[in-house]
């Protein structure tokens, strides 16, 4: 009963953080066609901002995710305009999937090293938003820090499904990723809503590196292990679904959590990989993904 | 009376391939033209073409005056051309609602939303009944009738509109016309419409253009084209009676 406790409640953490990461990559996937390996750079940014904002300037926790979450921002809407925005016209001639998976990496692969040359190797401390645990159950006990962590990913995650649902915009980015034409020909400034697009998905990713950072280090890799992640979730999801998304996030946190308590910690991966071999080969769309171009 | 529309030389395609070959093309303010002609001759790409989802290869198109060819599709549809195309060009995943609203997106339009719902749906009952249901899980004809509403949703200056009876059934073609008629006597903008042959056009044409190897070959108001017996033979098309 104990063990079942525990890997609900980290289960539940897990995968709360994981679905933040992984939305923005299916945002992305679906209004764009691109699995955009810089999503991983920007949990790794994400947990740097954390680090200066709380542990060198002290300031107030809500003041910097929203530091994260614009800085995340801006530098998502740049990582488009550089390795992206120049080959949408000459999408119908290049591989565009391929290209811009390698363009993104190659942001990706950037972003670490001038966070390397610029901080050093070392392991950051971040500062948790908030102290204390949370008793559950017979010595099974939650931080208040992942409790923050979970609520604030679902109020994100919802507050995106609401975006998508109910705004002239949201509307405007389903549009896009189900019918690019017509969307065209209803004045959706497609040039625009690109960048803006990738800067909300990689600002998703940089407040949850706010949270990782504190559970984890901010450090030059740090956004690493978050990128393999997502991309178990996003593609277990069916890329481009966002339900399946949210369901995939929630599953792979229940596995880690399972491993870590019953197995052991360094048998999440392999796991968690080997699992997903055997999904795709019988579920080769994923769990709610379709074979038709249309996602969202 | 002013042109809405004026294509001079126009030539369009894809990629290297020329399908539209020195079109020219007048429609007045208000008025209706329609383009007839066979399949692969260029009907489609003229309006891809006007509405900016290809770029002219040459020639001029102009709104109202004004030089729209080279602007990208955003730039021409703010502009007041509203496309509505070949096989719909619905949003398959989104509700009809969101579809519909999807069609005040541009600018100043999305302010007055709720009023052009209210008027599409009193226009269209049929519509408001599947309001909350995916495009996807409409019929044919219900979703010609979503994307004719979605081009209601905003005043234009021209309204384009690809083969409106293309793969329905008699009794949808019918529906869709009744709309368009009333489109054309309520609506203050221009329209051209595209059909492959004479059959449901009676009603709506002030003039009828065809359309053949990416030119228009004969211009003239429908009776006399529908008169004449080579041009009636050679794009097929039995001659309903012009419903009134």
């Amino acid at each position: 009963m104990t063990d079942i406790v525990a890997i609900i409640a980290n289960g539940v953490v897990y995968g709360s953080i994981y679905g933040l990461v992984a939305i923005g990559m299916t945002l992305i996937y679906g209004t764009l066609r691109i699995l955009d390996m810089s999503q991983g750079s920007m949990v790794m940014v994400g947990g740097y901002v954390g680090w200066w904002a709380l542990a060198t300037h002290g300031v107030n926790p809500i003041v910097a995710l929203v530091l994260a979450f614009a800085f995340t921002f801006a530098l998502g809407t740049a990582t488009e305009l550089v390795s992206v925005q120049p080959l949408i016209s000459r999408r119908h001639e290049v591989d565009f999937e391929l290209v811009t998976f390698i363009t993104t990496f190659a942001v990706a692969i950037f972003l670490t090293n001038v966070a390397l040359q610029h901080f050093g190797p070392f392991q950051q401390n971040v500062p948790t938003i908030v102290g204390g645990n949370l008793k559950l159950y017979h010595g099974v006990s939650i931080s208040y820090h992942e409790l923050t962590m979970a609520a604030i990913s679902v109020i994100l995650m919802g507050g995106l499904g609401l975006f998508l649902a109910r705004t002239r915009w949201g509307l405007a980015v389903r549009a896009v990723a189900q019918d690019l034409d017509a969307a065209r020909s209803l004045a959706v400034p497609v040039t625009r809503l690109y960048p803006l697009t990738m800067g909300l998905a990689s600002a998703l990713a940089g407040v949850g590196g706010v949270f990782l950072g504190a559970l984890y280090f901010a450090s030059p890799t740090a956004g690493d292990l978050p990128l393999l992640f997502a991309l178990i979730v996003v593609v277990l999801g069916g890329l481009g679904s966002l339900t399946g998304t949210l369901y995939a996030a929630y599953l792979v946190g229940m596995t880690q959590s399972f491993c870590e308590v019953e197995i052991g910690t360094t048998w999440t991966l392999p796991i968690l990989y080997g699992a997903i071999l055997v999904i795709l080969i019988f579920r080769p769309y994923g769990l709610k993904g379709s074979p038709s171009e249309v996602r969202l | 009376m002013s042109a809405a529309l004026t294509v001079r030389g126009l030539v369009a395609g894809y990629d290297r391939s020329v399908v539209i070959d020195g079109l020219d093309l007048e429609v007045a303010d208000g008025a209706t033209a329609v383009v007839i002609g066979p399949n692969g001759h260029g009907k489609t790409t003229l309006l891809r073409a006007v509405s900016g989802l290809i770029k002219p290869f040459r020639g001029e198109v102009e709104l109202g005056g004004e030089r729209i060819d080279g602007m990208a599709a955003e730039a021409i549809a703010k502009k007041g051309v509203v496309h509505v195309m070949q096989g719909d060009g619905l949003f398959v995943e989104m509700t009809v609602e969101e579809n519909l609203l999807m069609g005040a997106f541009p600018g100043g339009s999305w302010r007055g939303r709720r009023a052009a719902l209210k008027r599409v749906y009193s226009e269209l009952p049929a519509v408001e009944e599947r309001k909350g249901h995916k495009a996807r899980t409409l019929s044919g004809g219900e979703r010609r009738l979503v994307g004719l509403g979605r081009g209601m949703m905003r005043q234009g200056r021209l309204l384009l509109i690809d083969e409106p009876s293309l793969g329905l059934a008699p009794v949808a073609i019918e529906a869709v016309y009744a709309v368009i008629r009333r489109l054309r006597s309520e609506a203050s903008s221009a329209i051209v419409l595209i059909e492959e042959n004479f059959t449901h056009v009676g009603g709506v044409a002030d003039v009828v253009h065809i359309l053949e190897a990416g030119r228009i070959v004969r211009s003239g108001p429908f009776a006399e084209l529908a008169a004449d017996r080579t041009v009636v033979e050679t794009y097929l098309g039995s001659i309903a009676e012009a419903p009134s």
